[in-house]
């Protein structure tokens, strides 16, 4: 089923050039299969007090790689959930040491959030080697070689608007109970916040490519390492686009609460059409500005990542990904959540489908790179506890 | 034992799938490739150390050999049933997965554990955190919580002097009176303008309650009205209601988030904020019952309060009229008007 076609290839070319096969991407996992395994963790999950949990991110990420077919053969999972376990315990104690010193011990709280923070892009950097090391395709494991460094070079130009947070708290004034903030002083705290949330947006699109830089340029299968070919520019227009949506979607709820005021006033009809223009917002945002940001940023990376004899491609639109978004929110609320696990495998069908893979030459007389040492399972736990992904 | 079973094979070094034969022998698994060019010995594999895929309805089946090798199996039903001709044994995890009525009964279990923890366990477990927290906790989350609000909502009181030395001499006579036993919580009393929030009067960690002037003008000829909300209030305080909540809010997220484990951040705040909306109405019937009691200790009847909601709605249907001024939603977490009027009228003590 693998088609062969020459894309990338004058036409007229001479044929000593390797041809270029499109190996497609697809996912064969169903709704109502995983809706059983999700159940059934779920179940063990709280009736162990989520020790089972390690476990249950065990199967269902196998059962994710399993269905996800690149040409005709499988990803594998081979993670053991024994070591996820270890892993996760650590992190569990983590968070909840966090947890219990925040409200009682706030400088505690405070150092062991500064650790966190420091050791996260070592944290995230292990997360990504953990899972990829785990993962084959045709028998072969997959790695992640970035270095530490380049991970907190990656994070570094989040600094600056961390600094200027920090600034904004400390030149925050003083106020005895009671006492308002003279108006002057609003007006300036507003405009310092205004201006540090300023720099948070402009820096944000630049650390964002930094970061996926960095990520998309680490990983290799065989003798085959990845890079991504996209400039710091289009993550700006990636950002610019976000921004506009997010403008539209600002602009029309705020029409609709304009008219509300004004047709109705300050009555309950007015009220009502005030808070369903709030409610409509927060439909909408992520409805709008999420999706069109998921598929955009699934787009231009996996677009241009690409190694010597690869390259990926993806064409994942906003309106089908909306589609998909919207009929799984409307049934996850009509079902008081049951349908979430189909909702999973829709949502993970419509991102792999929109992709392809394409290869020159022959995968077959690729030689698997050397492995190096196993790399622990704890980045992994603390990948999850915070949410981050392979951005797939 | 049985037929050897034909697949495909990968040694984990090259990314080139062979032809091989599998079968079992004693408690080796044997692999015997089929495509050598030259004679190949067969490979022998314990069995214990062989990880087997999981049986499932849809995907291929892969099987990891402890030397870094790969069987993927495209058929997966002919897979399992060579597997089962083998006689080898799956987890009965994977057999609850695959069986509907096994899934249903999961279904049930997992509906009840959520509703018990829900109804029992939540509030039991909250109880006992909040209770074994150390009062200067309460006290530091009143503090910021108080100088969030005067931020934000509240403006210094406008009423005078006098007044306030009024309202709070007479509210301190109430306490000694309705705690014949001395055990009152410790409170402080502070008075406050707050405009957008209207009558008003809310309890803060820590024993601090804030009494907003539009509450006290409301209220100016039905002093025992007042008092009857300060004590609903101290009801609050006495509970440690403010630390409960936020306690049960950090269990349930920790409880949404185990259920919907992959959520964004965003989807799984949502039904975590409503289901802890639904638990202050329990906490306000709590602080009424402790009201009514008190007023009635201290020689009052716990019908004053019904003039609170009948200003209220007055209030309320002028501002409708009027059309200028904001519904006091502040009010909407507490339970209907009705219900709570009859519950005042209707009080009388368990003896």
């Amino acid at each position: 089923m693998n088609n062969i076609d020459r894309l990338g290839e004058a036409p007229g070319a001479p044929d000593a050039r390797p041809p270029v096969q499109t190996l497609p991407i697809r996912f064969t996992g169903s709704g109502s299969e995983y809706f059983r395994i999700w159940i059934v963790n779920l179940l063990l999950v709280l009736v162990t007090f989520t020790l089972y949990w390690p476990f249950a991110r065990a199967r269902r990420i196998a059962y994710f790689q399993n269905n996800t077919l690149v040409g005709d053969d499988p990803l594998g999972f081979h993670a053991n959930p024994w070591k996820m376990f270890r892993g996760y315990l650590v992190v569990a104690l983590f968070g909840l040491a966090y947890g219990v010193t925040s409200e009682t011990a706030p400088l505690v709280a405070g150092a062991i959030f500064l650790v966190f923070a420091l050791l996260w892009p070592a944290l995230w950097r292990a997360s990504l080697q953990f899972r990829l090391r785990n993962t084959s395709w045709r028998g072969v494991r997959l790695s992640f070689e970035g270095d530490l460094k380049g991970a907190y070079l990656a994070f570094a130009p989040l600094l600056l608007p961390v600094l200027g947070f920090v600034a904004l708290g400390l030149s925050a004034p003083d106020l005895a109970p009671g006492e308002g903030a003279s108006p002057e002083e609003r007006r300036r705290m507003g405009l310092l916040f205004l201006g540090v949330m300023a720099l948070f947006a402009l820096v944000m699109p630049w650390c964002l490519a930094r970061i996926k830089q960095y990520q998309h340029g680490g990983y290799r299968f065989a003798g085959e390492r990845t890079e991504l070919r996209a400039g710091v520019r289009q993550f700006y227009g990636l950002g610019l686009r976000t921004g506009g949506v997010m403008l539209l979607v600002v602009l029309i709820v705020g029409a609709i609460a304009a008219l509300g005021v004004g047709l109705a006033g300050r009555t309950a009809a007015g009220v009502l059409m005030l808070s369903g223009a709030v409610a409509l917002g927060y439909l909408l945002f992520p409805m709008l500005v999420v999706t069109h940001y998921t598929a955009a940023l699934q787009n231009l990376v996996w677009q241009n990542t690409r190694s010597r004899n690869t390259r990926f491609r993806s064409g994942l639109g906003f309106g089908a990904l909306a589609r998909v978004t919207a009929v799984n929110w409307l049934l996850i609320a009509l079902t008081l959540g049951l349908y979430w696990p189909f909702a999973q495998v829709r949502l993970a069908r419509a991102r792999l489908e929109a992709m392809a893979l394409q290869v020159k030459g022959s995968v077959n007389d690729w030689l698997a790179h050397a492995q190096r040492r196993d790399v622990g399972p704890l980045g992994d736990a603390a990948g999850d506890f915070f949410g981050i992904d392979m951005g797939l | 034992m049985g037929e050897p079973l034909p697949t495909r094979w990968f040694d984990g070094r090259s990314p080139r799938g062979r032809a091989v034969q599998l079968r079992v022998e004693g408690d080796e698994l044997v692999l015997e490739p089929l495509d050598a060019e030259r004679a190949e010995p067969p490979r022998r594999y314990p069995l214990r150390e062989v990880r087997w895929p999981e049986r499932r309805t849809h995907g291929q089946r892969q099987t990891e050999l402890p030397d870094g090798g790969l069987i993927q199996h495209a058929d997966a039903s002919g897979w399992d049933a060579w597997w089962a001709a083998q006689g080898l044994r799956e987890s009965w995890v994977v057999g609850w997965q695959q069986s509907w009525r096994a899934t249903a009964a999961a279904v049930v279990g997992a509906v009840a554990v959520l509703l018990a923890s829900w109804f029992w366990g939540v509030p039991v477990a909250s109880q006992f955190v909040a209770q074994r927290l150390p009062l200067s906790l309460d006290e530091r989350i009143g503090r910021d919580g108080l100088a969030q609000l005067d931020r934000a909502l509240l403006k210094p009181t406008r009423l005078d002097e006098a007044r306030r030395q009024a309202i709070e001499r007479r509210w301190r006579a109430f306490v000694e009176r309705a705690h014949p036993e001395g055990d009152a919580p410790a409170w402080r009393l502070s008075f406050r303008d707050a405009p957008e929030l209207g009558p008003n009067a809310l309890a803060l960690p820590g024993g601090q309650m804030v009494v907003t002037d539009q509450l006290v003008e409301l209220l100016h000829d039905r002093p025992d009205a007042l008092t009857g909300v300060l004590a609903h209030e101290l009801g609050h305080v006495r509970h440690r209601d403010g630390l409960d909540m936020l306690v049960r809010a950090s269990l349930l997220s920790a409880i949404v988030g185990v259920v919907f484990g992959d959520a964004s951040g965003f989807i799984a705040s949502v039904p975590a904020a409503l289901l802890t909306q639904s638990y202050s109405r329990d906490v306000e019937r709590r602080a009424d019952a402790y009201a009514a009691e008190r007023l009635d200790r201290a020689g009052l009847s716990p019908a004053v309060m019904v003039s609170l909601f009948e200003r209220l709605a007055t209030a309320r249907k002028n501002q409708d009229r009027d059309a200028d001024g904001v519904l006091p939603i502040a009010l909407a977490s507490h339970p209907a008007d009705e219900e709570r009027i009859r519950f005042f009228r209707e009080w009388a003590p368990e003896r």
